[in-house]
């Protein structure tokens, strides 16, 4: 039985809510059965059904560390202040991991029945992970972007644009392990949060036609890629040059150089933006 | 373009994405299929990889749940231009949708909520159906509901309504059988008498599928299960009385293996003889 936080002390669905517009009873016909309240808590109960259901669908793996009920708790909060708008009820979805974010950031949370707590870093993590995936899934085809000898002239000035069928994230937990064994069962309880890794690991993740593909990066490799999303080439070497340890700046150029081509080859990017 | 249209004893089924496996292995008999039109509307390529695949073979049929066309604003124009862009893509024969609201402004319900059924609409309706038939460019259908509530400010029944939006639009019927059934049981009216105000001339298809009785009596259109008897016995007589009409069954939710699906599909042509 899916749980909402529509009825937490009796354990069921209430979708019956005791502040119907009032207009809306007297309008609703009632039967000898069933009054107009329960009548149109029929509706109600089909829309957060209809909702969490999305939610699950897109958010998987945060869905069974959270467990359905305190889950459905923090999407009904995400729902109330971001109502669906439009056709498409997919992107009911979207930005429900910012949400999380802002919501679990610094906090500690505890599972309901079992009483563990989990660390929102990892639930927000699980969270990206998830908004990652979906992302990568619902992105249009994209041509990637393939340099030409006269791109070489303004590479450094320009700005390389994220192809929309590509992710980048890093994992503390092994969470995208977790995800994907996790992947077509079901269940309501919550699932045991894996032991940290012993480093971060780093991840892409690319869309090949119908294939999402999980590209292992080193992390500096990661730290690059992401300052490329933000600024031009240039500025995006220069600051990753900043951050390395003074020490081992002599081998940074041929590491960038070589994931940059990398990054290429494998089609991340769908663009070169000019000069900014 | 617009595809050939579809026979008059042709059988349908509403695809969904649990049948891909099995329908690229099997490639089953079956007269057409009838997609919601939601699920293809965006750039995602996955969704439009297995359409393409599907349209090779089938003809296809378009039916939506967002037109919102009893809603307070007319069809979102941008949705509407998908619709058309799509329907053009699988060259579909008819498009649907259901004559109800699903939203107003910034908040969709993503449900297909019932409104009273008033004089003062069907006009507002009608013209709004006839447009979007136009655009189109092919055959219209507005589906009745399965609803749960009705309104004290109706004045008329949701028949007499249904058919004359449906005759003042020059659209299309598509109408579903077990809705009928449905709302009669919710509402207590006539599912006999329902029929009899359609003008099956005007019918496109008719769908059946299953529902589910909750515990204080309501039913709801739930799609999950094979269709119940008594929705039987009302399809063999529309078909009895009124036939024929292409038959298109739904099944969305706990959805069996595709032989299973086709097999409940196959019993229609048993309740039409």
């Amino acid at each position: 039985m899916l749980r909402t936080p529509l009825a937490r002390t009796s354990g069921t669905l209430t979708a019956s809510r005791a502040s119907y517009d009032p207009r809306l009873v007297r309008e609703a016909t009632a039967t000898k059965a069933l009054s107009s309240r329960q009548r149109l808590a029929t509706y109600n109960r089909q829309y957060w059904f209809r909702l969490f259901g999305v939610l699950h669908g897109a958010f998987p793996l945060t869905t069974r560390l959270f467990g359905h009920w305190i889950f459905n708790e923090y999407a009904c909060r995400f729902l109330v202040a971001h109502p669906p708008d439009g056709w498409d009820i997919e992107l009911v979805a979207v930005g429900f991991d910012e949400f999380l974010a802002d919501e679990l950031e610094g906090k500690s949370i505890t599972i309901e029945p079992g009483g563990s707590t989990l660390e929102s870093a990892a639930l927000i993590e699980a969270a990206r992970i998830d908004a990652a995936f979906f992302e990568v899934f619902r992105a249009p085809p994209v041509e990637p972007y393939v340099p030409t000898a006269a791109d070489a002239e303004r590479l450094l000035a320009g700005r390389l644009v994220l192809s929309p069928a590509a992710a980048l994230f890093s994992e503390r937990w092994p969470l995208s392990d977790l995800r994907r064994e996790l992947a077509g069962s079901e269940g309501e309880a919550p699932v045991p949060l894996p032991s940290p890794l012993s480093s971060a690991r780093s991840w892409l993740l690319l869309r090949k036609k119908l294939q999402i593909g999980q590209i292992p990066l080193e992390a500096g490799e990661l730290r690059l890629l992401t300052l490329l999303t933000r600024f031009p080439v240039g500025e995006a070497l220069a600051l990753l040059e900043g951050e390395w340890p003074e020490g081992e700046r002599s081998s940074l150029p041929p590491l960038a150089q070589r994931w940059l081509a990398r990054s290429v080859e494998l089609g991340l990017w769908s663009r070169l933006d000019g000069q900014k | 373009m617009v595809g050939p249209e579809l026979a008059r004893n042709a059988l349908g089924l509403g695809l969904r994405s649990q049948h891909y496996r099995e329908l690229f292995e099997l490639w089953p008999e079956l007269d057409y299929f009838e997609i919601i039109s939601e699920n293809f509307l965006s750039e995602a390529l996955s969704p439009r990889f297995h359409l393409d695949r599907v349209k090779e073979r089938y003809p296809i049929v378009l039916h939506g749940v967002g037109l919102n066309i009893l809603g307070p604003t007319p069809p979102d124009p941008e949705y509407l231009d998908r619709l058309c862009w799509l329907a053009d893509y699988v060259n579909a024969p008819f498009v649907s949708d259901h004559l109800c609201w699903t939203g107003v402004p910034a908040a969709s319900h993503h449900d297909l909520l019932p409104t009273p059924y008033v004089p003062e609409l069907i006009g507002l309706v009608a013209e709004r159906a006839a447009f979007v038939q136009r655009q189109l460019g092919r055959p219209f259908g507005l589906e009745n509901l399965s609803s749960y509530v009705e309104f004290e400010r109706s004045t008329q029944s949701e028949w007499n309504f249904y058919a004359s939006v449906v005759r003042e639009a020059g659209c299309s019927f598509m109408l579903d059988i077990n809705n009928i059934y449905v709302s009669s049981q919710n509402h207590g009216f006539s599912a006999s008498e329902y029929l009899a105000a359609i003008d099956f001339s005007r019918v496109l298809q008719v769908h059946i599928a299953g529902h589910l009785r909750q515990s204080d009596g309501l039913i709801v259109d739930t799609h999950d299960q094979a269709v119940a008897e008594p929705v039987w016995q009302l399809y063999a007589q529309a078909f009895r009385e009124h036939g024929p009409f292409p038959t298109l069954l739904e099944w969305d939710d706990h959805i069996p293996p595709l032989p299973q699906v086709l097999a409940e599909l196959s019993k229609a042509e048993a309740r039409r003889s």
